[in-house]
């Protein structure tokens, strides 16, 4: 009996790479059905829909103003405002897109036992809607920019002795434009840690209480509602700065009002440190992924 | 057969292998091993190459379980320490050979747990064989059970973009077959409407009209005939008749044994993961009653 020539097995590199290229645009097709469908199934039955997803990120702002503006008493700073939005947008990012990835190989046990589909598309598109939402919410963040600039023409970054004014309308700056470049940075690190998440869900269920636990240590590790400078010369800012989201948080306040207003200059080093974190936890999770997931079916 | 020396020490621990499969009572065949039709002789047909649709040779599957579900962390650590963390193969599919051509028909039977969907996923590719080879020619849709993955949560009409993506067409081509889609399941009316919200009849038309819009090659078909009204079952039933004509290849799991007779020129019945006869459906069907008589009989005792 002669060997059987396998379907799906490339003869050459043409064909291989041709393969390639066609279960990457179906791929493709799967991921942007999944988030069209994520992003519409969110608010669904909700009286205004997708407004809340500008609505929503703008509502919990205004709380942690006056709760913690009044608390830690940042309540005259007119850039406190900008500092929780930006903190608390980019951090939702990871939150959303690795809680749901961790469900999401699971919760599409129905797909993935009855079709052939990659199982990377869940994580990717977890990820790809919680990146939609961030932009949904820059459009509250440039209406929080816009009346913060209202309100106050102009911000002292100086002292009190030593005032330096300077016109808050400056905030409009090309420096925004690196919202791009930090987003996919974001997208990697988040991915990244949804693939290992997602692992693990299959194999331990209880994952999903432990991550959840530990996301709230993480949230109160990065400095979302304080600033990081009460923390001066304490053991505590070390803590602070191996979280890799302290670095994303930060980087985003700089490019959105600290380097445009001249109270800190651009370090280019941020966005080496941003990419590594990013690519690591891409790679790391990668090839947690690719080594157990012929393993998935079994424990669906 | 000679391609099975290389993985003789594979074959010895086949051997002791059905007693362990789940679920599924040992019993000795009614009439030893006089059935008509040997697998093995089917595999070695004269089929020309082009004409093959689907080609399984020598397959056996695993599903790996642990003895014990052990799926949460505490429990796994416990065991890790304790040394207890083994895990069991268990063969659900044990050397299985045959070949369909291009246009034809193949009924699956057998009783519950014997390895009949572990087949079609192994034939959808969403399971490696553990040994032997598979050569699937063309587009598979499968058609297992209800609605092949569907989102209850998403609309009918989410849900057919969803399942056109997963079966590989673009949203453009898509969108051509989206009326031809609808108007085959006769769903105009509900599209909008949460998949949760409908009937399981009403899931299951959704279910055949995209499967079939989309031309497969091959059709895999679990249990999914005997749904819905007589009017559309009557419909599914000439919609295959003249997918046939067409050259599509069906793979019919089914309990009922009529339609696999009216359906499928062969049947495959598969016993405690092996294949028990093969060949002609009338046949094949025969065996298979008498043998249900037998295990009747034999629990009465």
């Amino acid at each position: 009996m002669e060997k059987i020539r396998e379907t799906n097995k490339p003869a050459n590199l043409k064909e291989w790479f041709n393969l390639k290229a066609k279960s990457f645009r179906k791929n493709a097709n799967i991921v942007r059905e999944l988030v069209n469908r994520n992003v519409k199934i969110q608010y669904r039955n909700s009286a205004i829909g997708v407004v809340w997803t500008v609505l929503q990120p703008l509502l919990n702002m205004l709380v942690m103003l006056v709760v913690f503006g009044t608390v830690l008493g940042y309540g005259d700073d007119p850039t406190y405002a900008l500092y929780l939005f930006c903190g608390t947008i980019t951090f939702a990012v990871m939150r959303a897109g690795t809680t749901q990835s961790m469900t999401s190989i699971v919760n599409n046990r129905g797909l993935l036992t009855k079709n052939k589909i990659s199982q990377y598309v869940f994580p990717i598109s977890c990820n790809l809607t919680a990146c939609i939402n961030f932009a949904f919410s820059l459009i509250a963040f440039f209406g929080v920019m816009f009346i913060v600039a209202f309100l106050n023409p102009e911000i002292n970054i100086g002292t009190a002795e030593l005032p330096n004014m300077v016109s808050s309308w400056s905030m409009f700056s090309p420096y925004l434009l690196l919202v791009l470049v930090v987003l996919p940075a974001l997208f990697l690190f988040s991915y990244g840690l949804s693939l290992i998440l997602a692992t693990l869900y299959v194999f331990f269920r209880d994952v999903q209480h432990f991550y959840g636990v530990f996301l709230t240590l993480w949230t109160y590790l990065t400095p979302m509602f304080y600033k990081v400078d009460r923390f001066e010369g304490n053991i505590i800012l070390y803590v602070i700065k191996m979280n890799p989201m302290f670095h994303y948080v930060e980087f985003f306040r700089d490019i959105a009002f600290r380097c445009p207003l001249g109270m800190e200059s651009f370090d280019p080093w941020n966005l080496v440190i941003i990419y590594a974190f990013g690519l690591g936890a891409f790679l790391i999770g990668t090839i947690v992924f690719a080594c157990t997931r012929r393993r998935f079916i079994y424990n669906l | 057969m000679d391609n099975r020396i290389e993985t003789k020490g594979e074959s010895e621990k086949v051997e002791q292998a059905p007693a362990k499969v789940l679920g599924v009572p040992k019993v000795e065949p009614p009439v030893g091993g006089s059935f008509p039709f040997s697998y093995n002789i089917m595999v070695d047909e004269n089929i020309p190459d082009e004409e093959i649709a689907i080609q399984v040779k020598n397959v056996s599957a695993d599903y790996l379980v642990r003895d014990e579900k052990v799926d949460n962390l505490k429990e796994w650590v416990v065991r890790f320490f304790r040394g207890k963390l083994e895990k069991k193969r268990d063969r659900r599919l044990i050397d299985v050979s045959f070949t369909i051509r291009k246009g034809e028909s193949i009924g699956v039977i057998g009783h519950n747990g014997a390895g009949k969907s572990t087949l079609l996923k192994i034939l959808t590719d969403i399971m490696e064989p553990a040994e032997g080879t598979v050569r699937v020619e063309g587009k598979v849709a499968p058609l297992i059970n209800l609605g092949a993955g569907f989102d209850y949560e998403a609309t009918a009409k989410e849900n057919v973009y969803l399942n056109g993506a997963i079966l590989g067409y673009s949203r453009k081509e898509i969108e051509q077959k989206y009326k031809e889609i609808v108007e085959f399941a006769e769903l105009g009316d509900y599209m909008h409407i949460p998949l949760k919200n409908f009937s399981s009849g009403m899931v299951a038309r959704l279910g055949f009209a995209i499967a079939i819009d989309v031309n497969p090659d091959i059709l895999l078909v679990d249990e999914i005939l005997s749904v819905g009204d007589e009017s559309f079952r009557a419909k599914c039933a000439e919609k295959i008749e003249e997918m046939r004509k067409d050259g599509v290849s069906f793979v019919i799991v089914s309990h009922n044994l009529g339609e696999i007779k009216r359906l499928c020129q062969k049947t495959i019945w598969i016993e405690n993961a092996r294949v028990r006869a093969y060949g002609d459906s009338a046949q094949v069907c025969a065996e298979y009653l008498k043998y249900c008589d037998w295990l009747k009989k034999n629990k009465k005792h």
